[in-house]
């Protein structure tokens, strides 16, 4: 799975069996694996044709494998998390003086006073960046994050903005940076969806099932949507009263009509026989994969699965560690849904909310940066964090924010990225980004530079255009990689 | 997806390229006499002379002619004639959307008259299903959807009618030039009726971005605006017209004032929701709901000042309140001109709403105007009846020929344009430029009727061929993804096709047609993911779930996972042409998932009751219903076999995975 030794003996445990894919359809279905052999033969052949979810070469040489999204939904504040203001404070129940310029806000009027924040900040690390006490545990990490203070977006509309951060189009029916990534680079697992999306279990966002999905791209890199509870895979569970020997002998059925008059070259219906191939393999073992049970506790406690706060984030967290571990491609774990208050969407009650979010959140996050570090993952996975947009400096209600995107902290660590630094600023209130100014685009791009994709060949021809993630050619993020 | 075509048409290829220097170098202005001149698709079709050819006893119309014609330069023969149990069930599924009927094949195999195959495709253009099966493909073209998308997903009242009206339009045949115009302009026709003002709502099918708080009431007009126009270059004149709005168009020779000009058609167009009652009843209604609303209003206001302990009360007032609203009026979701609130149309720098650069008049785009360009002022009284009429001259070069093509490309699986949204410079080049000629003046010497092209298509010894053909040495190496058509194209069932035949073969079928959009039965994950899960309303009555999937709802923000996973256009923007993947997912749908294996068991119960005498009546009356064929002896034995051990409904199961089954051959 990588070239780092240390990440080989670390993948060892949950590695599968030397038996090759070969071997595998040689001995699938009690022999009859054989029989489909030699069109399998010829279809491998073709794969790189044929098979839309076959490993493809990149485009360079890249330095991550793998992209795990922490999205913060409804967008956290930066004045509380990893941009410290002391001006902000200062100004607190002013009026945003005049040289700071317009910011345009979905809710707060231009007679909004300034917001000062209650949070303290503390130098950690060897790199002495400082972190809010809001996120005392991610903290720990941070020599580890490359902390973008200085990201923007083109809508202050949660609508807009998430289908711009998980697009790169403010409107919907683009693929989604998940949907891309497997396009460009293909499976790396048998049994696993390439693309996973862990939603919160409290509710909808606003930009809904479309930012997720593949928009104009074939339904091969669709994202599976992760249910919450045991059996998180959609139809990979038997319907009732249907033992998984009496489905092993339907499917043996259908397979052998189905090859029974299959001719060699038929590379469709080759794919079709290995399309059932690979839907048993997922039946059977992806729930050991996804079974968080057999863990040592001292994980499942790193994680905060068992306290109440962290339980069901935690266990989210976790889940998307062992999906790359086992080649997932792209896995998106959200944070926050339902309507407003339920995400980090804080228009009420600044403190209320994100004492509350990171209450929740804190934790798995930097669990799950630890445990890819100790056994070698984060060496090619690259973790994103961060939401939509970010926080006005504003109140509104007294002592909320309004939605923000002029400014603000999104951070990556991993997959090739030189944490412990802190790249770009905004003004002295947090209003703007005023140096080194990183679009969404920029994020992209970059994010496909490590994977070793070349934001300009990636690109699927739709309505007249060959369509790709970066709509705007993205800069690259030199700082941080 | 483009390559292979390039290699049939390199030819056509460099000469444009030698017309144009080079792509980097293709005037951008729309003013270069070389554009015009030379770009195929900006000429009017011309008719063309219909080629000789030796094998004149295979030919039967000539379609056969230009395609024969073309397959002899390549040294490429045609294939022979699918078997007739093949062509019932290739037809059926092409004009229907469903599985002939066991008893239809029987009919068909036994009518040895000269017209049984002129009398199968008449008989399956009268049928009903016809309009349902090309509705839902004009409707993928359109973006058709029955909500706003966006963060509400509000959906849009009666859109549902305009569906019905789709299909309607079909059944009868409507002429291609009039469907048109009532899309376009139905609400400025004279004394509209209720079809044309439905039509009309075809303005309103695109997402529409709403949002609470700070209005943005230009962005948002502009946003309307870009969506109303980008889907008229796009669908009807298969022009990627988009591009113009920020910048020239890079490929093609379209100028931002093109694109502006065109939107102006639609400065004054409304959304309006047209009541159908009677205007008294209309008065009271809205009577009634201002009061209600007006109480709400208050109410709402309270809240925000009141204290926690007060709230709870505040909101049951407003639930109470609600609850007592008169229910929605019947609605026509439409549009109207409304001259007061025109937007003032101006070029906008990078398409930006607040960069106005200079105004412009309502005009159709320069490229196309072969007759003199007619600049129209601004309170031309029925402007989109004069946009209407433009596009559907006769001699307007695109809309006739996108439309055949789109017909082409959905019985034989490509386009003779493979990209039949776009042809511009960056679409492909003709396969058949001239048989798409003449199709397109058939079309329009017909009188824009589509019935007849079908016929004349499908009665062509080019459909009729088998798709099992094996290809060639001479086929692999010059056509190995047979553009030419020196066979037919097997094709993978659409989404909606695999899910309306599992009801029809296990009997659950409802014919039903027409009315209010059903909402099946799914995960409450996923109905918890919409803004507002209540929209989510299944109906009562388990008959209304196995109605064709062409009357469930079109949702944006919620689509069945079933259809997701067999490659359903996605909702939000124009697709003239389906993917049609193979991957895991299906298999475990068709596997595991509830639709299946709900009907698997509805399907092993007709099975037994309609063949009671032994298995292998059963199984044989399984491969009638789901292939329209016997089955093999080799399958009849696995079949057997299997059954010795398993039961009915696993076998059922198993059928709806068959190949022959999900595919038309």
């Amino acid at each position: 799975m990588s070239t780092n030794p240390q990440h080989m003996h670390f993948c060892q445990p949950h590695s599968r069996p030397t038996r090759t894919r070969r071997e595998f359809i040689r001995d699938a279905f009690c022999g009859f694996g054989g029989l489909a052999f030699a069109s399998m033969l010829h279809a491998e052949e073709n794969r790189y044709a044929k098979n839309p979810l076959a490993v493809r070469i990149p485009h360079f040489t890249p330095k991550a494998k793998s992209v795990i999204f922490l999205f913060m939904s409804g967008g956290p504040s930066q004045m509380e998390t990893f941009d410290p203001k002391p001006l902000l404070n200062e100004l607190h129940g002013q009026k945003k003086p005049e040289i700071f310029g317009e910011a345009k806000y979905q809710f707060v009027q231009e007679d909004a006073k300034l917001l000062g924040t209650k949070r303290t900040f503390q130098r950690y690390g060897k790199s002495g960046i400082e972190v809010s006490d809001l996120f005392p545990h991610t903290a720990t990490c941070v020599d580890d994050l490359a902390i973008i203070r200085s990201c923007t977006g083109d809508s202050v509309v949660h609508s807009a903005a998430m289908y711009e951060l998980f697009t790169g189009r403010v409107t919907p029916g683009a693929p989604s940076m998940g949907s891309w990534m497997t396009y460009g680079l293909g499976s790396e697992s048998d049994s696993l969806p390439s693309y996973v999306v862990m939603t919160d279990p409290k509710g909808a966002l606003p930009a809904g099932q479309p930012m997720y999905t593949q928009g104009f791209l074939p339904a091969n890199y669709q994202p599976t949507m992760f249910r919450p509870g045991e059996n998180p895979v959609m139809n990979l569970d038997l319907p009732e009263g249907v033992s998984l020997d009496d489905r092993k002998q339907t499917l043996e059925f259908i397979n052998e009509l189905n090859a029974s008059s299959l001719l060699e070259t038929d590379h469709e219906f080759s794919a079709r026989i290995n399309s059932y191939d690979l839907a048993f393999k997922m039946q059977t073992e992806a729930p050991e994969v996804l079974d968080i049970s057999g863990e040592p506790q001292e994980t499942l406690d790193l994680y905060g699965i068992g306290k109440k706060e962290t339980e069901d984030y935690g266990r989210r967290c976790l889940m998307a560690r062992k999906l790359v571990e086992n080649g997932v491609r792209f896995v998106t774990v959200v944070s926050g849904g339902g309507t407003g208050n339920l995400m980090w969407d804080a228009h009420d009650d600044i403190e209320e909310n994100h004492l509350r979010m990171a209450m929740h959140t804190d934790q798995p996050v930097a669990a799950l940066i630890k445990d890819l570090k100790r056994r070698g993952l984060l060496y090619d996975t690259l973790v994103l964090w961060g939401g939509e947009f970010g926080r006005s400096p504003e109140a509104q209600k007294g002592v909320g924010r309004d939605h923000h995107n002029l400014g603000f902290t999104m951070w990556m660590a991993g997959g090739g990225i030189k944490g412990g630094q802190v790249v770009g600023a905004t003004d002295e209130i947090g209003l703007r980004a005023v140096e080194k100014p990183y679009h969404f685009r920029d994020v992209h791009n970059t994010i496909l530079h490590q994977l070793g994709l070349d934001q300009h060949k990636l690109t699927y021809p739709h309505l007249g255009r060959d369509e790709r993630l970066t709509f705007l050619e993205g800069k690259l993020i030199e700082e941080i990689i | 997806m483009m390559t292979n075509c390039h290699r049939l048409i390199i030819h056509i290829h460099v000469t444009v390229l030698l017309c144009l220097g080079s792509y980097g170098l293709i005037p951008v202005s729309g003013q270069s006499p070389q554009t015009k001149e030379y770009f195929w698709a900006f000429n009017p079709p011309v008719q063309p002379e219909i080629p000789e050819i030796a094998n004149k006893n295979l030919a039967r119309s000539p379609i056969d002619q230009f395609i024969f014609s073309q397959l002899k330069q390549n040294q490429l023969l045609p294939s022979a004639e699918a078997t007739k149990a093949e062509f019932i069930r290739r037809a059926t599924y092409d004009l229907h959307g469903l599985p002939p009927s066991p008893k239809a094949v029987q009919t068909f195999l036994n009518d040895n008259s000269p017209m049984a195959y002129e009398n199968l495709i008449d008989s399956l253009l009268a049928s009903p299903h016809y309009g349902e099966k090309w509705g839902q493909l004009w409707l993928d073209v359109i973006r058709f959807a029955e909500s706003e998308g966006f963060e509400y997903d509000r959906h849009l009242p009666g859109a549902w009618r305009f569906r019905d009206y789709v299909i309607r339009s079909f059944n009868e045949d409507k002429p291609f030039d009039l469907f048109i115009t009532e899309q376009i302009a139905g609400d400025e026709l004279e004394n509209p009726t209720d079809d044309q003002r439905i039509a009309a709502g075809f303005h309103r099918l695109g997402s529409v971005r709403r949002n609470a708080g700070n209005p943005e009431i230009a962005l948002s007009r502009n946003e309307v605006l870009t969506e109303r126009t980008d889907i008229i270059g796009t669908a009807i004149l298969g022009i990627t017209m988009g591009c113009a709005r920020c910048h020239e168009h890079k490929l093609d020779p379209f100028s931002q004032e093109d694109y502006y000009a065109l939107q102006a058609f639609m400065a004054a167009t409304q959304e309006y929701n047209h009541f159908m009652a009677p205007q008294e009843v209309i008065d009271e209604w809205n009577a009634k709901t201002n009061v209600l609303k007006e109480k709400i209003a208050d109410l709402k206001e309270k809240k925000e000042t009141a204290t926690e302990a007060e709230k709870p009360r505040i909101k049951s007032e407003m639930d109470e309140l609600n609850s007592q609203m008169p229910n929605q009026l019947p609605t026509i979701l439409s549009i109207k001109n409304d001259p007061e609130a025109r937007t003032k149309v101006h070029i906008l720098e990078r398409g930006v709403w607040d960069f106005k650069g200079d105004p412009v008049k309502m005009r159709p785009p320069e490229i196309l105007n072969h007759i003199k360009p007619v600049e129209f002022e601004a309170d031309l009284k029925h402007p989109r009846t004069a946009l209407a009429e433009w596009l559907t001259r006769p001699n307007n070069p695109l809309t006739a020929r996108v439309l055949v093509n789109r017909i082409w490309l959905n019985h034989f699986g490509n386009g003779l344009v493979n990209t039949p949204n776009d042809f511009g410079f960056n679409g492909e080049r003709p396969s058949h430029p001239k048989l798409l000629d003449y199709l397109a003046l058939r079309l329009v010497q017909g009188g824009w009727q589509q019935k007849p092209l079908h016929r004349e298509i499908m009665l062509s010894h080019t459909y009729r061929q088998s798709s099992r053909t094996p290809a060639s040495v001479q086929a692999q190496t010059i056509d190995p993804d047979n553009r030419l058509l020196w066979k037919f194209n097997r094709r993978r069932l659409q989404a909606e096709e695999i899910r309306d035949s599992l009801l029809a073969v296990s009997g659950r079928l409802n014919k039903e047609m027409y009315g209010e959009s059903i909402m099946l039965p799914v995960e409450d994950e996923l109905v918890q993911l919409l803004y507002n899960p209540d929209q989510w309303q299944v109906p009562d009555d388990p008959k209304e779930l196995d109605r064709r999937s062409v009357y469930l709802i079109a949702k944006r923000n919620l689509r069945l996972p079933f259809m997701e996973t067999f490659d359903q256009p996605a909702l939000q923007n124009s697709c003239g042409r389906r993917e049609s993947s193979t991957h895991a997912p299906q298999a475990l749908e068709l596997l595991n998932g509830d639709i299946a294996n709900d009907l698997a068991d509805s399907f092993a119960k007709r099975l037994r009751f309609e063949e009671q005498e032994t298995v292998n009546d059963q199984v044989d009356r399984a491969w009638a219903l789901t292939t329209g064929r016997k089955p093999k002896a080799n399958e009849m034995e696995l079949a057997m076999k299997f059954l010795e051990d398993q039961p009915l409904r696993e076998f059922a199961l198993a059928m709806f995975n068959l190949n022959d089954f999900l595919y038309v051959h």
